[in-house]
């Protein structure tokens, strides 16, 4: 699936290579230097040996999936094509369709939640408290755990720790495991995606709110904006382009959410939490294979519309 | 994901198997075994064929069967394994990847009434391509002094399950230690006994089967028809009998419990009483069939072929992994390995004498009045196991039964 991240980190890229290019071209590369065709051919070299990875460990097998989707593989042993019946079976699942319906809903709300924290958070990081650079650090550990032992972590005070908890303390609500309601589970994996996830989104935030020039604030004080104010309509503006590349990440990531819900519930209770990649994934297990790889050409098809629509929407963000 | 792991596969199938190391005299066999309790006894057991003889080295490899699945693809098989007999091994069998096993002494040795256990899932035309080694039996595990302290007998009928139950309860003890967390044990046990102690599991799968795409609320035979009085029964016990905290306990949890006498019942198989002694080496614990229905006659016991052997056509040693087999075979090594894992000998010869916690289910493996659970029985690309857990937690049973019914509708029509 890291091909399908690849736009959203090429899409922050653009941003900074056409800002740098105008000067560049001024200075660097005159027009006469230009029809020599010189490019130095060890830029060639630089990009072959990424090159030849991505098309061995992405695009081959790719295809090699996309051409499976068409067939009646289980994985192993003989197969014959049977065109789409893959693709209309697919269509007919309520199982995949709720997948789908799952992953969009939970990629939505976590994206939200992270960024919210993650601003606020950074905000508070960035002015002027004690313990800076402590808190910074304390802030950013969950990002450097693995997100299965997160989740089984987490798991483990959701099943026993809460309940436990609840009991001693007589609240009934929290005698039962938040994981084992199947309308209330999906509330546990956003809990703790997002736990994961902000610290990455903190980062570029931070990194975004230093560099907003001090002297706009001071001009903001003398005209006696208060802190609020200062907040929404200098901040915000001025990290704008942050929030677009913290979004398109986190919702990419998110799409592909995989270890935590197989930490947490597995998909359960029931099949309340099951994620896309969950399902793909469970063809290799069941000899559903040729089935869940037309799921996964849907799921790149998919992904890919995200992508484009996301890009022409950075374009625009860009003005700012 | 999806496409990283379709990479590796296809990677893979590029470059086949070179592993001809030359041709030595003798011949190394590469036998798969995976069976976490039991490795200690097995290496011990590969050691001793190895110094027995001289022709062959047997090399045991543990590392699991994912890997099994994908050394299939490679077309670089083991040579020899003993596997647990399922779906995934079926998959194997019906593309016929696995040899004729019908020729050898040992399959002339197995009881023929568990013949249908190994056909369920499926066969190759004219092929015996596995052989069963080792049966594993499942059914109600009960504390024996909880039961003596409240004066109360082994039920065979519903009724007086119902009435066991509602005397533990007035006493203050939980009838069934519950371990919903984990969906296995929801299928394994709650769902298999309810199901199979009702229902003739082998003619319902093979009318399903003949149903295909038919299956519905219309079909000879269907989920939401057949299934639905059993899982009432199975809600019933799971509604009013079960520890409270069922919901948010796993397996880990069940055993610790279930160890400290703070349930009568539970329902597991015969993997769980190692883990019980851990904590309780001398707790007195029988086993029973789950009665669902009033007539006696109708007690019948869960069973997996927690074992086969099979040897693939691929493989390039297939008279030294025979000869192996065999001794495999030997009624004595045979029976070791099935007392050492609480199992059942499937030989006509086998001469074990049952653990007494597992005493209760002896008859009816001997009479054959045996059953596989459904819930290994319907292809794995079906999440069972999660519907098992989405009834007991209240999801409605005749809306998951027919999502069930489409679900096996739906892979008829693909496949």
């Amino acid at each position: 699936m890291s091909s399908i991240s690849t736009p959203a980190t090429t899409s922050g890229k653009n941003r900074q290579t056409r800002s740098s290019q105008p000067q560049s071209r001024q200075t660097q590369s005159p027009q006469n230097q230009r029809r020599k065709r010189g490019v130095e051919p060890i830029f060639y070299l630089f990009l072959v040996p990424s090159l030849i990875l991505f098309t061995l460990a992405i695009t081959i097998p790719g295809i090699i999936g996309i051409f499976f989707s068409f067939t009646d593989s289980i994985g192993i042993g003989d197969w014959e094509f049977i065109g789409l019946t893959n693709y209309i079976a697919i269509f007919s699942d309520p199982a995949i369709l709720q997948s789908y319906l799952f992953t969009f809903g939970f990629s939505i709300v976590t994206v939200i939640a992270v960024n919210v924290v993650a601003f606020l958070l950074a905000v508070g990081l960035t002015s002027r408290i004690r313990m800076k650079s402590a808190l910074r650090t304390v802030f950013v550990i969950p990002m450097v755990v693995s997100g299965i032992i997160i989740a089984y972590v987490f798991n483990f005070l959701f099943s026993n720790s809460l309940p436990s908890l609840g009991t001693a303390a007589g609240i009934p609500w929290l005698e039962s495991s938040l994981l084992a309601n199947p309308d209330l589970a999906w509330i546990a994996i956003v809990l703790v995606t997002a736990w994961q996830a902000v610290p990455g989104a903190l980062l570029i935030y931070i990194a975004g709110l230093v560099a907003v020039p001090g002297d706009v604030y001071e001009a903001a004080e003398i005209d006696g904006a208060s802190k609020f104010q200062q907040l929404v309509k200098i901040t915000l503006p001025l990290v704008a382009g942050y929030v677009v590349i913290n979004i398109i990440l986190g919702f990419k990531g998110f799409l592909n959410a995989y270890d935590i819900i197989v930490g947490l519930t597995n998909g359960g209770p029931g099949t309340s939490t099951r994620s896309i990649a969950m399902t793909v994934i469970s063809g290799f297990n069941g000899g559903d294979y040729a089935y869940q790889m037309a799921n996964a050409t849907i799921f790149f098809v998919v992904a890919i519309l995200i992508s484009l629509l996301q890009l022409s929407l950075t374009r625009g963000r860009n003005a700012l | 994901m999806g496409l990283g792991l379709a990479l590796v596969a296809g990677l893979l199938s590029g470059c086949t198997g070179d592993s001809g190391s030359g041709d030595t005299r003798k011949a190394t066999i590469r036998f798969t075994f995976s069976k976490r309790e039991a490795i200690g006894f097995m290496t011990k057991l590969v050691a001793d064929y190895n110094a027995s003889q001289d022709d062959t080295e047997v090399v045991l490899d543990t590392s699991g069967v994912d890997v099994v699945s994908a050394s299939f693809v490679r077309g670089n098989p083991p040579d020899i394994a003993l596997a647990n007999y399922n779906m995934e091994t079926s998959r194997f069998v019906q593309r016929g990847a696995l040899s004729d096993l019908s020729g050898t002494e040992a399959a002339s040795r197995i009881r023929e009434d568990l013949k249908p256990l190994m056909d369920q899932y499926g066969s190759y035309p004219g092929r015996t391509s596995a052989l069963p080694y080792s049966v594993m039996a499942s059914s109600v595990i009960y504390n024996k002094e909880i039961f003596a302290a409240h004066n109360i007998a082994v039920p065979t009928t519903w009724s007086e399950l119902i009435a066991a139950c509602e005397a533990l309860k007035a006493a203050g003890v939980t009838p069934f230690y519950a371990t919903w967390k984990d969906d296995w044990t929801i299928a394994q046990g709650w769902f298999d006994y309810s199901v199979g102690g009702q229902l003739d599991t082998l003619a319902f799968f093979k009318k399903l089967d003949a149903e295909g795409v038919d299956v519905g609320p219309e079909s000879s035979a269907s989920f939401q028809k057949d299934f639905d009085q059993p899982v009432q029964k199975m809600l019933t016990l799971a509604k009013g009998y079960v520890n409270k905290d069922a919901a948010s306990r796993a397996y880990g949890d069940g055993n610790l419990a279930f160890s400290q006498g703070k349930a009568a019942m539970y329902l597991q198989g015969p993997w769980a009483f190692s883990e019980i002694a851990k904590t309780a080496p001398d707790l007195k614990l029988g086993t029973f069939p789950l009665p669902m229905t009033e007539d006696p006659e109708d007690l019948r016991v869960r069973v997996n072929v927690d074992l086969a052997a099979w040897i693939p056509e691929a493989s390039k040693h297939k008279d030294a992994a025979r000869d192996f087999l065999e001794f495999l075979y030997r009624p004595e090594v045979i029976d070791a390995y099935n007392k050492s894992q609480l199992g059942f000998t499937p030989t006509k010869d086998s001469a074990n004498v049952p653990d007494p916690r597992v005493e209760g289910m002896v008859e009816y493996y001997n009479e054959a009045k045996v059953y596989q659970g459904p819930s290994v029985l319907v292809p794995r690309t079906i999440p069972i196991m999660n519907y098992t857990q989405a009834i007991v937690f209240g999801a409605s049973p005749a809306a998951t039964l027919r999502t069930l019914d489409a679900d096996w509708a739906r892979l008829a029509f693909r496949q």
